[in-house]
């Protein structure tokens, strides 16, 4: 029951207000209004113009002009450097979302089962980093990366003798992936979490009890229940890191670029606006499409249990 | 609760925390590290011990400016998005409407679209409308970003708070208002407060929206930051990093103390 049942009953308050304005519809639409309109102004309707401005040309003056067309499109998927910044950032991502999710469950499970200090110790240590500015963490990342003798990655592989000469991995898709697992890890854990927190041990003890081995009992109950959390952080995780831009851009440079890296520099290095609008509308895409799928899992799995067994 | 971890996973699911929370912390020990460094350039390991590092950023205009003003950014940001998405989260909570789940959508649409390219947007739309005021500019920016997180918070705590209290001052013969101010603010008051903190945080973090907006007037910190990096080859960064590290961390405990760090994620 709301408010606005109960308001047919009560009296009429001193300063009686018009009818109309107090039907809960109204009231709603008035508490609603600022919100929408500041959205629809500032976010909305901008980001579907720069949508179709991904569409238009830009002649020999740098203004943007029509007809509309899938030009910027067709460049962006033909031309082999772009397509490669393309390949970069969905292999990033796999990875970056794919380790994760391997991490995540170890200590998504020690947060929610695991002995009650090293609980507290590692929720505060896996929250901690996401209050620390990101410029920060991949800053932190690039002095540990640093090519030649004075990385420490390098220096503690030459001083294992593992290697003779200082090896690349600034400015490598590896050091983007783990930067970008470092930011986004938490992200992946919090929802993995709640979603393991929520499932009633007696299922587990039961599948135990009826002989199946620990391995057996994950496999089959605890991973299955824990689909949702799985699939919020992957799509968290996916997402972020296929539309970053500060860990690209510090820890791969101008050697493995990324969709980020690539817009920022159509749009305020070289005043690209069209092709930058279209690159943009890309990374657009790629994330609805994966939020989707996401929201299609959810409510397939709802589906599948409200039917009668 | 029982179902606690035992035997051989729990051995695997330590060693493999153990090793994140090494992964997690070495990039923030190593830059605590140089901080204190006599060298004047960074160097692994570090050399000496010193903290004219520290007395020399603490003294910076260039670091201590963006500092402020990313606070006052995110502060106004934060009232902004309290101002705006308190009554939206309320109508979204307490009202049965036609179009309400679409309205809950748009209040929390800002956070499907990647914020850089909300940023490329709002850049076009400026530039559109001729403005030139970045502090404005950022300032609605930084509203749009943190809305979201601002209206979800608030939104769940209404839906958590006791309706019938609210009702049974309607039927006293409370006006709305009167029944809201007394009875669901006090009940919704640290959802307000998380808010606030998470919108706070969302804004004084932002670096992929500012980098479109901000001009050498306005210029939030992450930007500061990020243009240290490429010209700044002595310690001074790592000890900024520091101070920064030790911030998040007072976050934490305030955090802790203010709601309980697992009742806030939810667990």
């Amino acid at each position: 029951m709301t408010i606005a049942t109960a308001v047919s009953s009560h009296s009429p308050s001193r300063r009686a207000a018009p009818a109309w304005l107090a039907r809960p519809g109204v009231i709603a639409g008035l508490l609603l209004a600022p919100a929408i309109l500041f959205l629809a102004i500032f976010f909305v309707l901008p980001v579907v113009n720069m949508i179709g401005f991904s569409f238009l040309t830009q002649n020999q003056q740098g203004i943007a002009v029509g007809p509309p067309s899938l030009a910027n499109y067709v460049r962006f998927f033909e031309v082999d450097l772009y397509a490669r910044v393309m390949r970069t950032t969905i292999e990033v991502a796999i990875l970056t979302t794919l380790l994760a999710s391997l991490l995540g469950y170890p200590i998504a499970l020690v947060m929610v089962r695991g002995n009650l200090v090293v609980m507290r110790i590692v929720t505060a240590l896996v929250l901690a980093p996401l209050l620390l500015n990101v410029v920060i963490r991949t800053y932190g990342w690039k002095v540990v990366l640093a090519n030649g003798a004075n990385g420490l990655v390098n220096q503690a592989l030459m001083g294992l003798g593992l290697i003779e000469d200082p090896v690349k991995l600034l400015f490598t898709p590896i050091a983007i992936v783990i930067g970008s697992l470092h930011v986004f890890l938490p992200l992946m854990v919090l929802p993995l979490a709640a979603a393991l927190s929520k499932i009633d041990p007696a299922v587990e003890d039961a599948a135990r009890t009826l002989g199946a081995s620990g391995w057996r009992t994950f496999w089959r109950v605890t991973l299955p229940l824990s689909v949702p959390g799985l699939a919020a952080g992957t799509t968290l995780v996916f997402s972020l890191t296929a539309s970053s831009f500060v860990t690209p851009a510090i820890l791969g440079g101008n050697i493995a670029k990324m969709l980020g890296t690539l817009v920022q520099e159509q749009i305020l290095g070289i005043s690209e606006w069209p092709f930058g609008a279209a690159i943009a509308t890309v990374m657009v895409t790629i994330v609805l499409v994966i939020n989707l799928a996401y929201v299609g899992l959810i409510e397939g799995r709802m589906g599948r249990r409200s039917r009668p067994a | 609760m029982n179902g606690r971890l035992a035997g051989l996973s729990a051995w695997v699911c330590y060693g493999v925390t153990g090793l994140t929370c090494i992964f997690i912390a070495l990039p923030l020990a190593v830059l605590v590290a140089m901080s204190f460094s006599d060298t004047d350039y960074i160097v692994f390991p570090p050399q000496g011990f010193t903290v004219r590092w520290y007395a020399g950023v603490l003294q910076d205009p260039e670091f201590l400016h963006p500092l402020a003003y990313s606070a006052v950014l995110a502060l106004g940001a934060t009232i902004g998005a309290l101002a705006f998405g308190t009554p939206a989260a309320f109508a979204v909570a307490r009202y049965r409407f036609p179009g309400r789940e679409v309205a809950r959508s748009l209040l929390l649409s800002p956070l499907i679209v990647p914020v850089l390219v909300t940023g490329i947007a709002m850049l076009r739309l400026f530039t559109a409308m001729r403005s030139t005021d970045a502090g404005l500019q950022l300032l609605i920016a930084h509203i749009v970003i943190t809305l979201p997180y601002v209206v979800r918070t608030v939104t769940v705590s209404l839906e958590l708070a006791d309706v019938s209290l609210e009702e049974a001052a309607r039927t006293l013969g409370a006006s709305r208002w009167r029944t809201f101010r007394r009875i669901t603010v006090p009940q919704i008051a640290p959802g307000l407060a998380a808010g606030a903190l998470f919108g706070f945080i969302i804004s004084f973090d932002n670096y992929p929206i500012s980098m479109w907006l901000a001009d050498s007037r306005h210029m939030p910190l992450p930007i500061t930051l990020y243009n240290f990096i490429a010209r700044m080859f002595d310690p001074s960064l790592a000890a900024i990093s520091t101070l920064m590290i030790l911030l998040a961390a007072v976050l934490v405990i305030v955090m802790e103390k203010m709601m309980g760090l697992r009742k806030a994620i939810g667990i």
